[in-house]
């Protein structure tokens, strides 16, 4: 399988040679590879350098070192041939609001130098697809945020690339557009369109996502699948359970059970990692009966994708969603286990 | 291979016109652009021309010269900030063509702009003052270059690396009104010192203001030529900031 993306020691340093400002090294000499057909997600915390990389790999940002290919052509000597092959559709949904959904199409399918007499017919095809074919005539300013997104999409595809970045593609939305929007995504790369797809949320690429690469504080920090990288990380198995009544459960008891490694509060169930959840299971049981709570739900949980994204960023488990049991949040020896590069 | 660079000729001259037509639905097709197109000939005439004694063709002149510096230039050092705050820009870099072909678009917008105000003016001097035209060619070529270049002069301010219209606002407004002062407009060439001359030639506004008088008053003190190739010169001259700036903010991220 060969590969539509190339990144070999791509660095960039923010304020370089600018005199009274300090500069801000914000990509650290990163490698990797995408491959032609796959949907590749690339993760990280806030600030963690996602969208410079993407807005490196999209012409928007000169590196500062660092090499590029894409679809076998070097970005820095051959950008033309590379901007015809690849769309965008970046975090804020940069359409005209002034104009219509089909004159929004209209601009991009001349820019992108659709044949004329394809147009017309390619911007039905796709407003129709994206479910706006009844408002095609109305100004954007008008649409919701779900529309503007889809309307954002259906621009970067109408040119039929290769390659197509997206760059947080479906926070703020609801529930619908979500769905429709990663349905939109996997039929695009059902169809053949390598993509790009740069997100904080784990679940989304969990979903989507053939391979993934975790990047944090500049630098790569994991590439694999998503399953792979939760093999990988059989240590961050846990037990959930639910106990009636809730208010008598303490957390500081649970974290006392022999194996336990952090406890978690979610909601009105209790999470609590272990390497071992086997022997966890009986220990959990008999807190239930001797303290006289009734047990609701129980189940042991492989590694998510958000806690490999978590140990490997170095915020500890439960720091993004969940509310954290304090003085119990201790995750040892799992950053930079995995290694950077490919 | 000669096929090729003709294909890719054509595409960016339509890509361009793309751009400028893009621009004049998004930017200057709004009631508040177009009333300023409307009055702003009415309040350049009457606020450099009430109460002075001039003839009227001479306030036509005028008038003209400064209808074109102010409105080819009066929205090129917004449009680009603007977009770069909703992230509009990005599509435009990012599509297949060249830097000069996206700049080109921006500067064509500015400069219809500046022709169809001009022609307010124009009807505004003809009609209501009486002014006659001696030398329509070079009324029409002057008024076109004049704009080409101050709306290539906006577009410099325009790509200022940053995404708040309010930073170009007060340079963009202080060298026009420097350019105004200093162009043989208000005092004419002739006038002036030979300091105060010398300082004039380096604006484009002198060599519009004195084609402006060639054409209407049938006189002025440089060859109409020179004028119009100075102008055309300061067009391409303006460009070469713009693309230094665009390259630089493509290095820092806006």
């Amino acid at each position: 399988m060969t590969d539509a993306i190339e990144v070999e020691n791509l660095t960039k340093i923010y304020g370089q040679g600018q005199r009274g400002v300090t500069p801000v090294l914000a990509v650290d000499h990163i490698n990797f590879a995408v491959r032609e057909g796959e949907i590749f997600g690339f993760l990280g915390p806030n600030g963690a350098g996602k969208t410079t990389t993407q807005r490196m790999l999209t012409t928007l940002l000169e590196p500062t070192e660092g090499r590029i290919i894409i679809q076998g052509h070097d970005l820095a000597r051959d950008a033309y041939a590379v901007k015809r092959q690849m769309g965008l559709v970046p975090e804020e949904s940069n359409v005209y609001t002034e104009l219509s959904a089909w004159d929004n199409l209209m601009f991009t399918a001349q820019l992108y130098r659709v044949p004329r007499a394809e147009r017309a017919k390619r911007i039905q095809e796709l407003l129709e697809i994206f479910g706006l074919w009844e408002k095609r005539d109305v100004k954007v300013e008008n649409f919701s945020k779900g529309m503007r997104r889809r309307l954002s999409i259906a621009m970067a595809i109408i040119h039929r690339p290769a390659l197509l970045f997206l760059d947080e593609p479906s926070p703020g939305l609801d529930v619908q557009s979500v769905h429709a929007i990663r349905d939109l995504i996997r039929q695009l790369n059902a169809e053949g369109t390598t993509i790009f797809l740069t997100t904080h949320q784990i679940e989304e690429a969990n979903q989507l996502c053939n391979r993934v690469a975790i990047i944090n504080q500049g630098r790569i920090a994991a590439i694999d699948s998503p399953e792979q990288l939760r093999a990988t990380f059989q240590r961050m198995q846990s037990v959930e359970i639910a106990l009636q009544p809730d208010s008598r459960v303490l957390g500081e008891d649970l974290a006392k059970l022999v194996g336990v490694t952090t406890t978690v509060k979610m909601g009105d169930k209790w999470r609590l990692y272990t390497e071992d959840p086997s022997a966890l299971l009986p220990q959990v049981i008999d807190y239930a009966r001797v303290n006289g709570l009734k047990i609701i739900s129980l189940s042991t949980l492989g590694p998510s994708l958000e806690d490999v994204f978590l140990a490997l960023t170095g915020q500890p488990v439960g720091a993004v969603r969940y509310e954290m049991q304090e003085g119990k949040t201790q995750r040892g020896g799992v950053k930079g286990q995995m290694g950077g590069g490919q | 291979m000669n096929h090729k660079w003709l294909q890719r000729l054509q595409d960016e001259i339509s890509q361009a016109w793309v751009v400028t037509v893009k621009d004049i639905k998004v930017h200057y097709l709004r009631p508040g652009v177009i009333m300023f197109g409307f009055l702003m000939p009415f309040f350049m005439f009457f606020s450099f021309s009430v109460r002075r004694e001039m003839a009227a063709a001479q306030g036509v002149a005028r008038l003209l010269a400064l209808t074109t510096f102010f409105t080819a230039s009066a929205l090129g050092p917004f449009i680009i900030p603007l977009e770069r705050r909703v992230g509009t820009y990005d599509r435009l870099l990012a599509a297949p063509m060249s830097l000069f072909t996206l700049l080109l678009g921006k500067i064509v917008v500015g400069t219809l702009f500046g022709i169809a105000v001009s022609a307010v003016s124009l009807i505004i001097g003809v009609t209501i003052f009486r002014a006659s035209v001696t030398q329509p060619g070079l009324l029409t070529a002057g008024i076109a270059l004049s704009s080409l270049s101050f709306s290539a002069l906006g577009l410099v301010f325009g790509s200022i690396p940053t995404r708040n219209p309010g930073d170009v606002q007060m340079p963009s407004t202080l060298l026009r009104w420097a350019l105004l002062f200093i162009s043989g407009v208000f005092i004419p060439l002739q006038e002036m010192t030979p300091a105060a001359r010398a300082v004039a030639y380096f604006s484009p506004l002198t060599y519009t203001q004195d084609a402006m008088n060639h054409a209407v008053l049938g006189t002025g003190l440089l060859n109409p030529w020179l004028d119009l190739g100075i102008i055309l010169a300061s067009s391409i001259l303006f460009l070469i900031p713009s693309l230094w700036m665009h390259q630089q903010a493509r290095k820092q991220g806006y």
